[in-house]
């Protein structure tokens, strides 16, 4: 790992809610939309890059290739290379860690790291029973056996199956695993409704200040994220019935993410590529970690994270003292509360092997800008939103601060990784 | 220019301007109208626009194709050629070339001033040629521009045709691509371009005419020719387009793609490359 790996740049279309502005937009779409912005910005027209590695969560089976169709579609050179990566809502991290590994390792010089989901234009597929018999009658040789495969056929096959949002293993959606949490660490319904209300007022007082306007841009006559709130309140937040955990559950459509639309990318480069670009890399990758945890055995699906940060921070010989700015996903506003709660938990960081409770997280410095509660959360995506808001931020912090950021994924997953400005 | 404009409240609806413009001409000598046709604050319609994106097989962006906007420009066409003061009527006339050039992006979310007239009325061996000619304005500025010669076939003008177009010699190409047009694309490019020509969805009307199958929309094969390289198009564009042989549906043909000094060639192709359907030349606009 010789080379410095920077973030010189970053472009997202305003997320939105499913259903709304975007709903007659592809996946491929608005992938496409997200990174002709970042060329555009960054003057790449043309240009030949590295590698390109986008996801999405929910996906058609014809976009087997969505990122290299996309970069096709796009102003890039059509020799741009590309390949999708998925790891649930963490796809946009991952996506950003496997290109700055890459070009850490001197592989490449560029990258463009992306995610995009879609869940207004989800895959809708057909029963396994009725998949088993369109397969055997496609390799039917004679019209007898054509018509032996669809004489199995029955009405209850015919049903589409939406995509589930439930767990595999354990059949509960994720607002229901994240329910468990919440009563289990106990998080209160109005500190998860204070954090959503701080959340939207953040987002929104960063659009007022311009600090999105090199970070975003329109699409289909949206300017900003439509699911932001800007006038929005604790006591308006206090009013909602509950969403998940029963009728005293704590977790309401308020302070849990909307399913959104929409699509994120981050540009990557060694600092000697940006600098022949003249372009102003706001922060390197410093250092990244992947865990996971045992969900069907009774651990918080969304709390993977904690075990990462603490291993990262001691393999850096950090502590959170040492970091200026917390950017932790949004998924719902009890996960980031557990997550903080848990970082401070003696027992459950030893619990992980690690030497003793990562530490307290100043408020302060918790999510500045808001995050998915406000901003929206299409799945792939909200990874590649967070690294070039956060490099941005550091950027105006000035050299030498650092940056952590935490993402919870399904299937009992997180990714975190530090960056530090330059 | 001196034409007179007539300014429409809003593009003419399906219906009457639409079948008046399809009912053919007893007339056998070529009129055009001498005014221009107006309309101002068009908005785009996104569904409609998604719907078209797909169907011609362009990403949906926040810019739109210059070939959408030839779509919008159509209710004129058909006005104009559905005026009293026209004895050229849509049906029958035969689209011969297009060449349109957009002069800056333009967003899905821009409200358009449409203005279209017909011009250079002239002979041709087979009939009688015009123009329609079109501009697409925002604020004043003129954001787009085409003009589509159609051939109205049988009708007389006073004059001799002009002789024979140096039409480039054709060489047979190796298609890189080849597209399968389903049997309901007519029906689909309908629903998109509102184009109501029965010669693209119905078999009857298309042998009225002298083809066994419906054929399909030239527009159709020129977006999709677009929309094939649409990665490799300039920001602002000029594209030239000529229309040598329908292409029958349901079919399969081919696309030849060659780089020249001025910017991409297309060549829409039978499936072997042997002969072409639709000839495009695309370069950045100057």
């Amino acid at each position: 790992m010789s080379h410095t790996v920077v973030v010189a740049g970053g472009n997202r279309i305003p997320f939105a809610k499913a259903g709304g502005p975007y709903a007659r937009a592809s996946n491929h779409d608005m992938l496409t939309a997200a990174i002709d912005g970042l060329v555009a910005r960054a003057g790449l027209a043309g240009e030949r890059i590295g590698e390109v590695a986008g996801g999405a969560v929910l996906k058609h089976p014809g976009d087997f290739n969505l990122t290299r169709e996309a970069v096709l579609s796009s102003a890039l050179a059509p020799e741009t290379p590309a390949c999708d990566l998925q790891q649930a809502c963490a796809t946009g991290l991952e996506t950003t860690m496997y290109l700055a590994n890459k070009i850490a390792l001197g592989q490449l010089t560029s990258g463009i790291a992306a995610g995009v989901d879609s869940t207004s234009d989800a895959p809708i597929s057909v029963s396994d029973p009725l998949r088993r018999i369109l397969l055997k009658a496609s390799r039917a040789r004679s019209a007898q056996e054509r018509i032996a495969a669809f004489a199995k056929l029955r009405p209850a096959h015919l049903a589409p199956q939406a995509p589930s949002v439930a767990e595999p293993r354990t059949g509960l959606s994720m607002g229901e695993h994240q329910a468990l949490t919440t009563l289990r660490w106990d998080i209160d319904r109005a500190a998860q409704d204070e954090l959503a209300a701080a959340s939207h007022h953040r987002l929104a007082a960063a659009w007022d200040r311009g600090f999105f306007d090199d970070l975003v841009t329109p699409y289909l006559g949206v300017t900003r994220d439509a699911v932001l709130r800007p006038d929005t309140s604790v006591e308006r937040l206090a009013a909602l019935r509950p969403a998940f955990g029963g009728p005293d559950g704590t977790m309401t459509a308020g302070n849990s993410t909307p399913l959104s639309d929409g699509a994120a990318a981050v540009l990557l480069a060694s600092e000697e590529w940006a600098a022949e670009h003249h372009l102003t890399p706001w922060a390197k990758v410093v250092d990244a970690e992947v865990a996971a945890v045992d969900h069907p055995g009774g651990a918080d699906l969304l709390l993977a994270p904690v075990g990462a940060t603490g291993r990262l921070l001691a393999r850096q010989g950090l502590t959170v003292d040492d970091i200026d700015l917390f950017e932790i996903h949004e998924a719902f506003a009890s996960t980031v509360l557990a997550t903080l709660k848990a970082w401070q938990d003696p027992e459950y960081c030893a619990s992980l092997g690690l030497d003793g409770p990562i530490g307290a997280c100043p408020p302060e410095k918790l999510n500045v800008t808001g995050s998915s509660l406000a901003a929206g959360h299409p799945f792939a995506a909200t990874g590649a939103r967070i690294v070039p808001t956060l490099a941005k931020l550091l950027h105006e912090r000035g050299p030498g601060t650092r940056g952590l950021i935490s993402v919870c994924a399904a299937g009992g997953q997180g990714v975190v990784a530090i960056l530090e400005a330059v | 220019m001196g034409r007179d404009v007539e300014t429409l409240e809003a593009l003419p609806p399906m219906g009457a301007a639409f079948a008046k413009a399809l009912v053919p001409s007893r007339a056998g000598v070529a009129r055009i109208p001498a005014h221009a046709v107006r309309v101002d604050g068009v908005v785009q319609d996104l569904d409609r626009l998604a719907d078209y994106a797909r169907v011609c097989g362009y990403t949906l962006r926040d810019t739109v194709p210059a070939t959408w906007i030839h779509v919008l420009t159509f209710p004129l066409h058909v006005a104009l050629l559905g005026d009293r003061r026209s004895s050229v009527r849509l049906v029958g006339a035969v689209h011969a070339t297009n060449t349109m050039t957009l002069h800056r992006p333009v967003r899905a979310t821009e409200r358009l001033s449409l203005e279209v007239h017909v011009e250079n009325l002239r002979p041709h061996a087979r009939g009688a040629l015009i123009d329609l000619v079109g501009r697409a304005e925002v604020g004043g500025e003129t954001v787009w521009d085409g003009a589509s010669t159609y051939l109205a076939s049988g009708m007389e003008v006073p004059g001799h045709p002009a002789t024979a177009t140096d039409r480039e010699q054709w060489e047979p190409a190796q298609p890189i691509a080849r597209w399968r047009l389903p049997a309901h694309l007519g029906r689909d490019y309908r629903r998109v371009s509102q184009d109501p020509n029965l010669i693209h969805t119905s078999r009857i009307a298309a042998r009225a005419f002298g083809f066994a199958r419906p054929i399909i929309h030239g527009m159709w094969t020129h977006a999709r020719a677009l929309a094939a390289v649409e990665g490799r198009i300039p920001a602002t564009y000029r594209a030239e387009a000529a229309f040598l042989k329908p292409i029958l549906l349901p079919g399969t043909v081919g696309l030849a793609v060659s780089p020249n000094d001025e910017g991409l060639r297309l060549a829409v192709t039978t499936k072997d490359g042997a002969k072409p359907h639709v000839l495009l030349g695309v370069h950045p606009a100057r």
